[in-house]
């Protein structure tokens, strides 16, 4: 296990007693975003911390008891992976169960893109363990910071969360800023720079965060936010949604 | 500092959830500075203005050149019974919905949250959902949007169901209120099981959504002196709460909560598992908790003297949990309780709003709170008394007093009956406000 998620579950205790002591009734601040979604955090500010990084607080319904409706398509674009190999989403996630990340390799909100791809190697893990998913379902975390992160850099941050050898775990950029302006467009992903008095940008971004499950056939089938971005969760839906033979 | 310190996210965890800004969605951002913005949903009325209905934008940052003025009036080209709106989870959308012709318009109001425009109107809704009439709450969900029906096609009545879009505008998927022979699934706690609809609110960490229960078209659309002189009109008004399954939109229990359940707010306490909702004809507060692993419903305060039919409206939660707002139309009253105790609110002030009042939406810090008067065409008062009959007004609360501001006389302005609200802010979108003209650039 690398050291980022070793220092990430160690920090998960000592973040959790925080809250517990605290009310949780005060909203959160952000530090520093412009935008409703990622806090950055101050160093020292209580951070409630997303459910995704806890056990889940209540029963999940039976596999395939219930429905994830279709609601809408999974676009394409032209996208670069962590060995500089130009492909296309579509390409990516023909036959397979998709769970799509938005996330910039330098973004420090534990509630944001952190968690995503925390979450996300708890999925990886069990994938690892089930026959029912392993060669079914991949993971694709597609940057929002194309000059920054590289596919070098790329590499790196698979690293921080022990997929760097994943054969089902992709860490993806954009080949332009148009490409990465369309795809964030069709998934109605939307990107801000943080900028300080000045209107000077101070390196971070902000956006809402999103996962998508896209079925096989490239349907969207669910968007997760931070509140209920939770591996058990995805387990249950990915195993549902391929218990669903016809898409309702 | 960085610029866009007032701003959070809320989507963050469940347990800051709701209340207006207090009562948005969880999935969704809040603004907890200044609100630049408070778009209003406008009932269009024969013989003001231009009749129709319409979404009025006004100023409301005191910094603002044009603060309390009306700075942007955009029609929808007809009347629809104007009545509840709702964000889109990116905050990126307005959805507003008619009751009449269920109808919903979709607004844009990012690229210019000063001045909004019409970015699609939903003319299928009935179509579409199979059968729900009525569209009321648009509640955010992530990438879609849940509407609550408050009526059906076939008799009108209050049987209705939710109806789920995405964001987009594009239809997902309808369920159906669990009533008598169709409780799908859902548990009957008490006597009844009705399958009407009203309000909806979601707390994810405990993955719970409950809706409650109004009244159907036949109702809404009647003269309210009619209505209530009708035993049998009186007597479909909704009487249930609804515990569902929010990961699955599956009924899980029906609660008894008699006498027309409607808003409904949560507590933001990551361990206070509660909602609270007011019942329209028989004037109570309702705790609707989770105790034991299951979820009950309980009365816990009067709102008034009941039989004066004061009829509770609009209700707003504090951030803190520890206070509640809550309008009665009939009187223009709106009474402040400490819920500190939720299973004991204490009634700590009452304060005259106008001739009418219905809905109360306060700022992330308490500290503004605004308020419009209309509730129905067909219910409200139309001979005033005064100059408050329509009406938005803001109020400060300070010192344990609202101190009022400022009015916009909604039938001066030829605009209609203003109904329900929702805030604005440059700043969710990377935006700054247009600078000041300032006063001593030596010009004037």
């Amino acid at each position: 296990m690398t050291l980022w998620v070793k220092k990430t579950q160690q920090a998960l205790c000592w973040l959790g007693c925080l809250v517990m002591a605290s009310a949780w009734g005060a909203p959160h601040h952000s530090s520093g975003t412009q935008t409703p979604t990622v806090a950055h955090h101050k160093p020292g500010l209580e951070v409630p911390l997303a459910p995704g990084y806890g056990p889940l607080g209540f029963e999940l319904p039976a596999v395939g008891s219930y429905a994830r409706p279709v609601i809408g398509r999974a676009s394409d674009g032209l996208v670069i992976d962590s060995r500089g190999q130009q492909t296309t989403l579509k390409t990516l996630m023909a036959g397979k169960v998709t769970l799509l990340s938005f996330m910039y390799a330098s973004c420090s909100d534990v509630n944001g893109c952190p968690l995503a791809s925390y979450v996300l190697n708890r999925v990886m893990q069990r994938l690892a363990k089930d026959p029912r998913l392993n060669n079914r379902v991949q993971l694709l975390s597609l940057s929002f910071d194309r000059l920054n992160d590289t596919p070098e850099m790329l590499r790196k941050y698979a690293a921080r969360f022990e997929a760097e050898q994943a054969q089902n775990w992709r860490f993806l950029t954009t080949p332009s800023d148009v490409e990465l302006e369309k795809i964030l467009k069709n998934y109605n992903q939307f990107v801000i720079q943080d900028v300080d008095n000045n209107g000077k940008p101070v390196g971070s971004l902000s956006h809402l965060l999103r996962v998508y499950l896209i079925d096989e056939q490239q349907n969207l089938r669910e968007v997760y936010s931070v509140s209920f971005l939770h591996p058990d969760i995805l387990v249950q839906d990915m195993l549902t949604i391929l218990s669903d033979v016809k898409s309702p | 500092m960085k610029k866009w310190l007032g701003m959070i996210l809320t989507v963050l965890l469940p347990q800051f959830a709701m209340a207006d800004e207090t009562c948005m969605s969880p999935y969704m951002a809040k603004i907890v500075g200044q609100e630049d913005f408070v778009y209003i949903w406008t009932l269009g009325v024969e013989g003001l203005g231009d009749e129709q209905d319409k979404l009025v934008t006004v100023s409301v940052n005191p910094n603002a050149e044009q603060y309390g003025e009306v700075v942007n009036s955009l029609s929808v080209g007809g009347r629809n019974e104007a009545h509840h709106s709702g964000l889109t989870d990116d905050r990126r959308y307005l959805w507003a919905s008619g009751l009449a012709s269920s109808k919903i318009f979709i607004f844009d109001v990012h690229t210019n949250p000063a001045k909004p425009s019409l970015h699609r109107t939903i003319d299928s809704f009935v179509g579409q959902s199979g059968g729900v009439v009525g569209p009321h709450t648009s509640y955010a969900l992530p990438g879609r949007i849940l509407i609550t029906g408050l009526s059906n096609e076939a008799d009108h009545g209050g049987v209705t169901g939710l109806v789920e879009y995405t964001n987009a505008g594009d239809y997902i998927t309808t369920h159906w209120m669990p009533k008598d022979g169709e409780l799908n699934g859902a548990v009957k706690s008490g006597q009844f099981a009705d399958g009407y609809g009203y309000d909806v609110r979601a707390l994810p960490r405990r993955n719970v959504l409950l809706t409650s229960s109004f009244t159907g078209l036949n109702n809404y659309m009647m003269n309210l002196g009619e209505m209530m002189g009708s035993p049998e009109a009186m007597s479909n008004f909704g009487n249930t709460v609804v515990v569902w399954d929010l990961h699955t939109r599956k009924p899980k229990k029906i609660l008894d909560v008699p006498g027309a359940p409607l808003e409904i707010r949560c507590a933001w306490g990551s361990n206070n598992n509660y909602c609270f909702t007011t019942t329209a004809l028989t004037s109570e507060i309702w705790l609707i908790y989770e105790q034991d692993n299951d979820w009950h419903a309980k009365k816990v305060a009067d709102i008034a003297d009941a039989s004066k039919v004061p009829l509770p409206v609009d209700i707003s939660i504090s951030a803190d949990d520890g206070s509640l707002w809550v309008n009665t139309w009939n009187d223009g009253m709106t009474r402040l309780f400490d819920i500190s105790d939720p299973f004991a609110p204490i009634l700590k002030s009452e304060t005259s709003i106008g001739e009418q009042v219905n809905m109360v939406s306060q700022s992330w810090d308490g500290k503004r709170l605004y308020y419009t008067s209309s509730l129905l065409a067909n219910w409200d008062k139309k001979v005033s008394t005064g100059k408050d009959l329509q009406y938005f007004k803001i109020y400060d609360y300070q010192d344990d007093k609202l101190v009022h501001k400022l009015t916009i006389d909604f039938i001066a302005e030829g605009l209609g009956y203003p109904h329900q609200m929702r805030f604005g802010a440059y700043s969710l979108y990377g935006m700054t406000a247009p600078p000041r003209p300032g006063k001593f650039a030596g010009l004037d």
